[in-house]
This record gives structure tokens, sequence and C-alpha cells, in this order.
């Protein structure tokens, strides 16, 4: 039994979902910002985005066990007109990031 | 007219400047735009960005001068983002253009025009503004359309809400299409990938654009 639950919570952590949030520069406008989303969801590795002007922030959900580059996200952000200040993976979840925005 | 200078070389001045609807939005994004500019001139405007600092694409200008129906141009333009600048509130931007395109005016159909212009704008979530202007020539007509915007933002709006701008616009027309600096008060409204802004000239015209990325 024990086996099979630490089995059971390695492979959980291997698939598991990340989060990864961006410090951005240049986000005053939704209307100019939704090439963000549109360029970040064509990446496989993408689940869901969060956007907020007022924190500067996006935020990515990836879907399990997988991963985007910096290099990855610096490209497609810049392939949108805008600069990364910063990229950090977090134990937040969207979810959790979503609540504390007051986002959708 | 100098006025009109003035009031444009103030806000150039005064902020690093501006522009109203952006002709590329993004790597791989369409834009559509159609505008009524107060009974003097209809425009429509599609252009497809390859990268987020150029696109391409086509457009149709009618212009209703003094004497009526002066001309009407459809042309081929390319587009440049010649610079950016994001801040952490605020992003200003330089484009510039060029096209070429055919023509019909009183003057003569079948004309060879061509196109240039420039926009500059500057914008926070609660001020914005821009300077634009266009320039078409044939051998039968030459005309420029300067237009400066300047808006503020009752509330600042996010990536999900609706934004809202109050904006003044003022649109100076070369060529005799029209006396005078043509002035407008607009309600700007846009939310997801849909923008649309209408309002009224001081002599009651109505003045309005939509736009859509996509």
């Amino acid at each position: 039994m024990k086996i099979f639950l630490a089995t059971l919570a390695l492979l959980s952590g291997a698939a598991a979902a990340g989060t990864i949030e961006m410090k951005v520069h240049g986000l005053v406008c939704a209307f100019c910002a939704q090439g963000i989303e549109k360029t970040l969801r064509k990446n496989p590795a993408t689940d869901d985005v969060v956007i907020s002007l007022e924190h500067k922030l996006v935020a990515i959900g990836t879907k399990a066990g997988t991963d985007i580059t910096d290099a990855e996200l610096q490209k497609a952000l810049t392939d949108a007109g805008y600069d990364v200040k910063g990229i950090t993976r977090t134990e937040r979840s969207l979810a959790e990031i979503r609540a504390s925005l007051g986002a959708k | 007219m100098n006025s009109f200078r003035g009031v444009i070389a103030c806000a150039v001045m005064l902020s690093p400047a501006a522009l109203s609807a952006k002709p590329i939005a993004y790597a791989q994004g369409t834009t559509v735009m159609v505008e009524h500019g107060a009974d003097t001139m209809n425009e429509v405007q599609v252009f497809y960005a390859p990268r987020y600092d150029w696109s391409f694409g086509a457009g149709y200008l009618e212009i209703d001068g003094l004497a009526g129906r002066e001309r009407e141009i459809v042309y081929a333009r390319a587009n440049y983002l010649a610079k950016r600048w994001n801040s952490e509130d605020a992003q200003a931007n330089v484009f510039i253009w060029g096209g070429a395109g055919g023509a019909s005016a009183n003057q003569g159909s079948g004309l060879t025009s061509w196109n240039a212009g420039g926009q500059v704008d500057y914008e926070t979530r609660r001020v914005y503004s821009s300077i634009k202007t266009d320039l078409h020539r044939s051998s039968a007509f030459t005309h420029r359309i300067d237009t400066l915007q300047l808006g503020i933002a009752p509330y600042e709006h996010d990536y999900d809400t609706l934004a809202t701008w109050l904006v003044v616009q003022g649109r100076n027309y070369t060529g005799g299409i029209h006396e005078g600096v043509e002035w407008a008060v607009l309600l700007r409204l846009f939310k997801g990938s849909a923008w649309i802004e209408a309002g009224a000239t001081t002599d009651g015209k109505l003045q309005a654009m939509a736009m859509l990325n996509f």
C-alpha cells in the first residue's frame, strides 16, 4: 500500500500542471493585449491564460507534464508587441491567481 | 489652420505622441476598420500582420468635398511599426506607411495614386493621445488628412472589462476638401476584439469608427 501511494504521489508530481507568471510592460490597452492571449494559446503546452492590466501580469497555466521555455515566452510576448520584465514559475494555481485579481 | 497646427504641436510636445486605431494588431492578426468621417470621408481598411511590426492590406477611401463626391481611391498599403516604447504604465508607438492604388476624381478616372502617412500615439490606462497624417496624391489631386485625438478614461479598464473613453478629435483636410478644422467629441468603447466609437462634430454630423481584430 505504501509503495502504491508513493508511486501515485511520484506520478502526480511528475505530471502536475504548472503556472508561469510574467511581469509585462506596455499593458495599458485590453484591445491591443488580445494578441498576447491569442499567441500564447497557440502553444500546445498552454492550458489557460490570465491577463491583468492592473497588475501588469500575464499568467499561464500549462498542461500536466509540459512547460514553456523562457525563450518561447519571450518570443511570444515580443511577437505580441510587449516587453517581458520577469518570468516566475509559481505554486499558485491559475484559479488562485484569478481569485486574487478578481478576474474572470 | 494655424491654431490647429499649434494644438498638434502642443500635443506632440506634451506627450511622446499618439494614435487612434493601430494599423498593426499583433503577429498573425487581422485588423478590419471602417470609418465614417462627418459626411466628408468614408474609409474601409483591412490589414494582416505577419509580424508584430509590419502589416499589409488594402483600403478604400471616398471623399465628399465642398462640391459633392470628389474622389474615390482604392489602395494597397504596407504599415511599419518604426518604434515602440513599453513602460510599466504606458505605451507609445510610431507607425509609418506607404502604398499605391487607383483613383477616380472629378478631374478624371483611371488615375494612379500614391499614399503615405504616419501616426504617433501615447497612452496610459487613463490618458490617450494620437496624431496621424495621411497623404494621397495623384496626377489630378493631392490631399492630406491630419487627425488629432486626445482622450481621457473615466475609470481604468482591465483585460476583461469594458473600456470607456471620451475623446476629442480635430481633423484638418488639405486640398480644398473642407474649410476649417472639423472638431468632434466621441465616445469610445471596446471590449475583447471589438472597438466602436461614435460622436458628432460641432456642426452636428456623425463621426464614427468600428474596428475588429482577429
